[in-house]
């Protein structure tokens, strides 16, 4: 006999998903249309507080900023997906290959691991720039080496625990190939956490490329990105805050949609 | 005598995926104070669900709808927290199934067994320690006051259970309910630890309430047996009265018994020969700091498999037969001496556990189709019509294809295992304990599926157990391995009607009988003690620290392994050449009587 009772809906990841959603579709629209121009300056108009015309209000040089938190935000997401991949991608390489064969290499690999996620990542970041100078493709790069451990971490141990089990003993004594059981048979298994790390690691790289371009090491001027608007908002934070507004909250916003997702992928593994 | 125990109309339903199932449906019975009841049923049936609602031990999703708990005339449901716990340790007391689990592995032995007199009674610490050791050599542990320094992890998995019993014996309950206790143990230290229960339940007039899945173990130790299917109570009564002369449907099959293998062993032709094998294990793969451990597992083995037969491997955990499984079939490549095979016969491997042998993370289709892309078959459509004739043939169908393993229950993973064994073309199939994870019901299905592709396919298997039963009855052949030496081999009925070796009695002495002569296994008080881990000498026989009838020639010369047999072939590796049975054969007049 079966008697129903409230079934728990999963909150965390539909909220989530509904907030990644909408800033990614806004971010999207932003890079074919802008309801102004994102460059464009308008001296008439300048530091114009929220009103019908600019939602969010205009900046010192009378650029709208509803238009260019919109372009902007495309800017944060396409380098924070650039990275997350980046780190994927070379994470999973590295940790399966270790994971799965182990001995020497893999210990060297992983002193290697600690010795990046010891250190503070803006700052290791900062020190990859310093060398590679300042631009989009640059913060790219630094910020997806600095990805690397996390997932190769997460891939390593989830191959050690795996190639224990009998799935994996029955596909060798069936003939099939390493590399075959590393990414056919095992990589299946990590999915879960994967994209867990994933949506952790979007929320790293979203800060991160926001602190860059802060720094005024990222995106380049004239180009709007949501890390430098706050930068410029900066010195007129009393006379128009609706200039820092707008992009910090959109910042706060995306972050919580992306730790939603992570909590709410938690709950679907458990 | 009194009633002690009284379970009525009681309901448990258990929360999944927000429905509410029926666990456990309107279960009545009672227990006389010293009574032994069983309650056997396969998992899921209810059995240990009841237990943990009387020791309040019920997971979050467990609730129970309806009934009382009565013990010793107060309902335990109805008390306090703080009223259970008072009861629950004290006069009512639990073990469980796995004693590598059910030790607090941060608190030495002595403190663990000795914290519910602490808890439960306002005795001393001399007066504790003083019980604590009591207890301890009254479960035939030697050295108790070395012991109460050990933790859980310096200790065998017979000793932990045996510490465990103690654990619950320290206050002197009422009852004692045993979920499982003997089933994750080795064949001669459950019989040990069975005749343990019966002498704590002579002397000390303990009620038991023993929970099992196993026939055998029940009717040894039992006086009234329930028989619980979906949560229902379906047969109850004496022991002997219910397995001999079972009425409902449930029982009957629960009592049928093991499928018989039929066919005689036909052509002598070895499709795989073993001299002088020596198989190594590494303990763990070395580092930059810790240097690989390597032991030898298998030492100087000979071994033929014929094609076609059915051969049994037969040996406690820890001898060496699921070293020599991986080896066969090329798991471990760490081995010296001769290990020769055909060169088709593609050995394919069997595991124990049904629920790690196929990857979680892809479907039922997938994991078969995978030997057929290893054999190069290219085409999806092919592949797909083998997969689902071989599911067919495997007693499933091709609904199954598009399943995921979570979906499926052990049986149905087991015959998964073997169909994909089988798409590889294997002539030779390596069963590790195939069988020993499942229900006694689900048990014998795999072993008639077994049995069917060993029959239609001429298929040779080695069919690797503890389950003297089992093996009995559907091998041909059975080598018995004592710490990687073979040290008995034989045809199947010979070896029972005359095991040789000491060890191969001992094993046999300790599977249960089934004998209906409940009296007789009164006799003899021998609850074992433990030995020592053995680690193969140099010199000497192996089996030289617990055999019997051991002589100071055993301890200074290995034996040899020589031919025994009459008309047949019948090895062993003793001095005495199968001579001491003589004496002891009046043990083996009873026969293994299979239920």
């Amino acid at each position: 006999m079966k008697i129903s009772i409230k079934k728990k809906r999963n909150y965390n990841l539909i909220i989530g998903l509904c907030l990644t959603g909408f800033f990614a579709l806004m971010a999207l629209v932003g890079q074919f249309w802008t309801p102004y121009s994102v460059t464009s300056m308008d001296p008439l108009s300048v530091n114009v507080a929220p009103c019908l015309a600019h939602p969010f209000g205009t900046d010192n040089f009378g650029r709208d900023i509803l238009s260019r938190v919109m372009n902007g935000s495309g800017m944060t997401f396409f380098v924070a997906i650039c990275t997350v991949l980046m780190g994927a991608v070379i994470g999973t390489v590295v940790g399966a290959l270790t994971g799965y064969f182990g001995g020497w290499i893999d210990e060297i690999i992983m002193r290697i691991n600690d010795i990046l996620l010891s250190f503070p990542s803006v700052l290791l970041a900062l020190l990859f720039i310093s060398f590679l100078g300042p631009g989009t493709v640059n913060v790219i790069l630094a910020l997806g080496i600095l990805f690397i451990p996390s997932f190769a971490r997460i891939v390593r141990s989830e191959m050690i625990r795996c190639k224990e089990l009998d799935f994996v003993k029955s596909a060798k004594v069936m003939g099939v190939g390493p590399f075959r059981i590393m990414f056919v048979h095992i990589l299946p298994n990590t999915l879960v956490s994967m994209l867990t790390a994933a949506a952790i690691g979007f929320n790293n790289a979203v800060l991160a490329e926001a602190s860059m371009s802060y720094l005024g090491l990222g995106v380049q001027p004239p180009l709007p990105s949501l890390g430098r608007m706050l930068s410029e908002a900066q010195s007129y934070l009393f006379n128009t805050p609706w200039y820092a507004i707008a992009p910090g909250v959109t910042i706060i916003l995306i972050i919580l949609g992306f730790s939603m997702i992570s909590e709410g992928l938690r709950a679907v593994e458990r | 005598m009194g009633m002690l125990f009284d379970v009525s109309h009681l309901t448990i339903g258990f929360e999944d995926k927000g429905q509410m199932n029926k666990v456990v449906n309107d279960l009545s019975f009672s227990m006389d104070e010293g009574e032994i009841l069983g309650v056997v049923g396969e998992s899921g049936s209810g059995k240990s669900m009841t237990a943990l609602a009387a020791m309040g031990l019920l997971s979050p999703q467990a609730h129970i709808l309806d009934g009382t708990i009565m013990f010793d005339g107060k309902d335990m449901l109805a008390l306090s927290e703080k009223e259970r716990s008072a009861i629950s340790g004290k006069d009512m007391s639990m073990i469980f199934q796995e004693p590598m689990t059910s030790l607090n592995p941060v608190m030495k032995i002595g403190k663990q067994v000795g914290e519910s007199l602490r808890l439960h009674t306002s005795l001393s610490k001399e007066q504790i320690h003083e019980k604590v050791i009591r207890a301890l050599s009254d479960v035939g542990l030697s050295d108790p006051e070395g012991l109460c320094k050990k933790y859980p992890h310096e200790l065998s998995g017979g000793m932990r259970q045996r510490v465990m019993i103690a654990q619950a014996m320290v206050c002197s309950p009422k009852l004692l309910i045993a979920d499982e206790p003997t089933t994750a143990l080795d064949v001669i230290v459950q019989g040990q630890i069975l005749k343990l229960l019966r002498k704590l339940h002579r002397e000390r007039g303990v009620a038991i309430l023993f929970i099992s899945h196993d026939l055998n173990v029940i009717r040894e130790i039992c006086q009234n047996v329930i028989v619980m299917y979906n949560g229902d109570i379906v047969e109850r009564g004496k022991v002997l009265d219910v397995l001999e002369h079972p009425k409902h449907e449930y029982t009957k099959t629960l009592v049928a018994s093991i499928p018989d293998n039929t066919t005689a062993d036909r052509k002598r032709r070895p499709i795989v020969t073993m001299e002088h094998l020596n198989v190594f294990y590494r303990d763990h793969e070395g580092g930059f700091f810790n240097k690989s451990g390597r032991q030898q597992v298998i030492k100087e083995l000979n071994l033929q498999v014929y094609e076609g037969e059915l051969m049994g491997i037969v040996g406690e955990s820890g001898c060496g037969k699921s070293t020599l499984a991986k080896t066969i079939v090329g798991l471990n490549t760490d081995y010296n001496g001769t290990l020769k095979m055909d060169e088709d016969l593609h050995p394919q491997m069997v595991f124990q556990d049904p629920f790690g042998s196929l990857n979680p993370a892809r479907r039922i289709g997938w994991i078969m189709s995978e030997p057929l892309r290893v054999r190069g078959i290219r085409t999806k459509r092919e592949r797909r019509n083998m997969v689902c004739d071989m599911l067919t043939k495997i007693g499933l169908d091709s609904s199954f294809y598009d399943r995921y393993p979570h979906e499926l229950s052990g049986g149905q993973r087991q015959r998964v295992s073997i169909g994909a064994a089988l798409l590889m073309n294997s002539r030779l199939l390596v069963a590790d304990e195939p069988v020993s994870a499942l229900d006694v019901t689900v048990q014998s299905q795999i072993l008639e599926l077994l049995l069917d592709i060993h029959k239609k396919g001429g298929l040779t298997i080695l069919f690797i157990s503890h389950d003297l039963n089992i093996v009995r009855h559907i091998c041909h052949r059975v080598a018995v391995i004592y710490l990687g030496q073979i040290v008995e081999l034989a045809p199947v009925d010979e070896i029972y009607k005359n095991p040789c070796h000491p060890y191969t009695q001992m094993l046999f002495e300790s599977a249960l009988s089934g004998n209906d002569s409940r009296t007789a296994h009164f006799a003899p008080d021998d609850i074992g003690a433990d030995i020592e881990d053995t680690v193969i000498g140099d010199t000497g026989c192996p089996f030289y620290p617990r055999c019997k009838y051991r002589t100071q020639r055993c301890e200074a010369q290995a034996p040899d392994f020589v031919n025994v047999g009459a008309d047949q072939e019948h090895f062993v590796r003793c001095f005495f050449e199968g001579k001491i049975t003589l004496e002891k054969n009046e043990l083996h007049n009873g026969d293994m009587h299979i239920i």
